[in-house]
């Protein structure tokens, strides 16, 4: 009886906690050595024109708090050990999403000296949107497919 | 001011006797070869004529048959460019530092001494300045020879050290990610109690090799690496390498091409400096204005997808003319968006010139005086702001702007506000400008013919970006691809700025003040200065704290 019970409960409370993750998460930005070309779109997507805040997304400095890793470039040798070090202070579950050329494949700059590579080959990655810069509504259907993809399957369309 | 071959008559008069030959490379230009040992007296003879400032200082390997390295020392005076060429050998090879009388000389010299291995004497801080820490010692990626790849294996940790508290001064450690930046840097703020009394930067996060990956690729690939050194302003990079490569290969694009050009240089402007005031208020903490700014920037952003078919990135300029072509209807929505840009921007000009408590965040803060901003070798806004007219669109106007003039905005105040009014300014002389375009854009093809191979020669392309001079040194040797590009950011001259600003200044004004000047992290690419107090430590009591606390407040 009391394994059932405890069951059902786990099983509300994770209900809970999916809806809560859904319709609040908070969002770190890190740029290790993109063109500004997607940082500057990223900032596009919170402002009034895109206005991802009605997602109950937040953009916020801490990675302690944040929920999602939105990184764009590619990783330069002096940004890897920092890129690394920031995804290991958040705490699980996170997600990462990889924003651009450069962050999906090293783009243009595949090649260069002090470029290591694109962001999977240094973290795991969830989501990729490619674009060069990819425009604030490509920002904002990735980050909602990846909200969608934390639904449990029945509540899927 | 006075003309260009009166000032390169003045160069080569100020620089007699020292020289050991000269030479006139282009109408502008005079290229004088010296000795490395008569280096300090050379800058000392035009620095204390006052004659221009060092745009910035190129390193060029000459190859293992020359077995020299050649260092130039870019100096304008308007129109005006006199070339210092110091060779010095490929090993051992050592110049005397210019600091003294250049303080932006620092960042160059640095630079020089890690790509190619050139001794710089009397330098304080010979730290690695782009390249990440743990680079291979003895490894000069700009040395034709170099194997790059195999160094950058060896790369291992390049995490800073924890900084906290050095005996009783307190260190706050800023960056590389932080709320406040939207770039990586890593600032280390001495602090005692509210004021700042040391500040520190090391950059390189953004370090990718871009001027050595341009010299493994053609000139076509290297418009699209160079239209992504930076994509705020991706059209003036873009601009100014086509420039160049332009006047190496001796062709000239046609005048309705180069009215596009302009355009478009034009619409970024605005919407760079929209993209700033957001930025810049946000870090005064009036998030209010990041919102508003933000909104209006979609106008231009909507003309510039409309034309280019990208947001960001626009790839207007090809080489020997433009992508594509200004229509009618393309004319009507500028002109349209130009109405509501101007209304905006006249807006937005009355709240960072009355309101009250944005001023009482802004006024006052990083006062810089006419003598100081230029000694320091500052640019773009950030210069103008304290007064000193210097434009390249208006000293040494290229492609179109003989055409279409820009008159140059200056104000004397010289601090925050200034800058903010400045920049807002202009944004509306880029609407009108935009306007003369429109009125009077000449007719003709896009596009000319470009050769593949662009003879050898080199060249130098100075363009007026959002934040400054930009200014571009192009080798050629004969093939496809050059020999060397040297890319030098407006935002790299005005580090300097804010370090020294930042020291004596509270806390709390250090993000606007960092904001100030625009810094483009991708674009400056990479940095470490040490700016130590210039007066030592500056110890207060407990009661000189709180009178300067009191006066402060009370401004």
């Amino acid at each position: 009886m009391s394994v059932q019970a405890d069951s059902i409960w786990s099983e509300a409370l994770e209900k809970i906690k999916t809806w809560a993750r859904v319709n609040s998460p908070w969002i770190l930005h890190y740029n290790s050595g993109s063109c500004n070309g997607c940082d500057i779109e990223i900032v596009a997507t919170i402002t009034p024109r895109y206005d991802l805040e009605r997602f109950g997304i937040k953009l916020q400095g801490s990675p302690r708090h944040a929920d999602v890793l939105i990184c764009t470039g590619p990783v330069t040798l002096q940004s890897r050990d920092r890129l690394k070090r920031i995804y290991e202070q958040m705490p699980d579950p996170k997600f990462v999403v990889a924003v651009g050329s450069c962050a999906t494949s090293g783009g243009v700059f595949q090649g260069c000296y002090s470029v290591v590579g694109h962001i999977d080959e240094v973290i795991p990655v969830n989501a990729y949107i490619p674009g060069c810069p990819p425009r604030p509504e490509a920002i904002i259907d990735g980050v909602v497919k990846l909200l969608t993809s934390l639904l449990p399957a029945k509540a899927k369309k | 001011m006075m003309s260009t071959d009166v000032a390169l008559q003045q160069a080569e008069s100020l620089l007699a006797g020292l020289g050991k030959g000269t030479a006139k490379p282009e109408p502008n230009r005079l290229d004088v070869v010296i000795e490395a040992s008569d280096l300090i007296a050379a800058t000392t003879a035009l620095r204390g004529a006052r004659w221009g400032y060092l745009a910035t200082l190129t390193g060029v390997d000459l190859g293992k048959e020359a077995n020299q390295i050649e260092a130039l020392y870019h100096l304008c005076e308007g129109d005006a460019i006199v070339t210092l060429r110091v060779r010095v050998p490929r090993a051992g090879g050592a110049v005397p530092s210019v600091y003294a009388l250049h303080p932006n000389a620092m960042f160059f010299e640095r630079e020089l001494m890690e790509m190619f291995g050139v001794t710089v004497t009397g330098l304080s801080d010979t730290s690695h300045f782009f390249l990440p820490d743990g680079w291979p010692d003895g490894t000069y990626p700009l040395l034709k020879d170099t194997d790059v790849q195999a160094a950058a294996k060896q790369v291992k940790g390049s995490e800073p050290p924890e900084p906290g508290r050095q005996g009783d001064r307190f260190i706050v450690p800023v960056g590389p990610q932080h709320p406040a930046l939207k770039e990586p840097g890593h600032f280390e703020f001495a602090v005692d109690g509210e004021l700042v009394t040391g500040a520190t930067v090391r950059l390189g996060y953004v370090h990718r090799g871009i001027e050595r990956a341009c010299e493994q690729q053609n000139y076509t690939q290297n418009l699209y690496l160079t239209e992504r050194v930076c994509g705020i302003c991706s059209h003036s990079h873009a601009n100014a390498y086509v420039n160049g490569v332009e006047k190496l290969a001796g062709v000239q694009a046609t005048p309705r091409a180069q009215a596009i050009r302009q355009l478009v240089a034009c619409l970024e402007r605005i919407h760079s400096h929209y993209l700033w005031l957001g930025v810049a208020a946000y870090e005064a903490g009036f998030e209010t204005l990041l919102m508003y700014s933000w909104r209006d920037r979609e106008i231009v952003m909507d003309v510039l997808e409309q034309m280019t078919g990208n947001r960001v990135n626009y790839s207007a300029s090809v080489l020997g003319g433009v992508k594509f072509d200004v229509t009618s209807a393309h004319a009507q929505a500028i002109r349209h968006g130009m109405d509501k840009i101007e209304e905006r921007t006249r807006h937005y000009l009355h709240v960072v010139t009355s309101d009250t408590s944005f001023l009482s965040r802004a006024r006052g803060i990083g006062v810089t005086s006419k003598e100081e901003a230029d000694a320091m070798g500052l640019l773009g806004p950030t210069l103008r702001a304290a007064g000193v007219t210097r434009d390249v669109r208006v000293d040494a106007p290229y492609g179109s702007y003989k055409q279409f003039p820009v008159k140059a905005v200056v104000d004397s105040a010289g601090d925050l506000a200034a800058r903010f009014k400045v920049r807002m300014e202009e944004a509306l002389e880029s609407v009108r400008v935009i306007r003369t375009i429109l009125d009077g854009l000449p007719e003709g093809d896009l596009t000319v013919k470009m050769p593949r191979k662009i003879p050898a020669g080199e060249t130098i392309s100075r363009f007026e970006a959002p934040r400054g001079e930009l200014f571009y040194y192009i080798k050629s040797n004969g093939t496809d691809k050059p020999e060397r590009v040297k890319i030098r950011t407006p935002s790299i001259c005005n580090w300097i700025f804010v370090l020294k600003k930042a020291v004596g200044a509270q806390m709390a004004d250090v993000p606007p003040l960092l904001a100030g000047i625009d810094p483009c992290f991708s674009c400056n690419d990479r940095t470490i200065v040490i700016n130590r107090p210039r007066h030592g430590r500056q110890v207060l009591t407990w009661e000189e704290l709180r009178r300067q606390a009191i006066t402060h407040t009370r401004r």
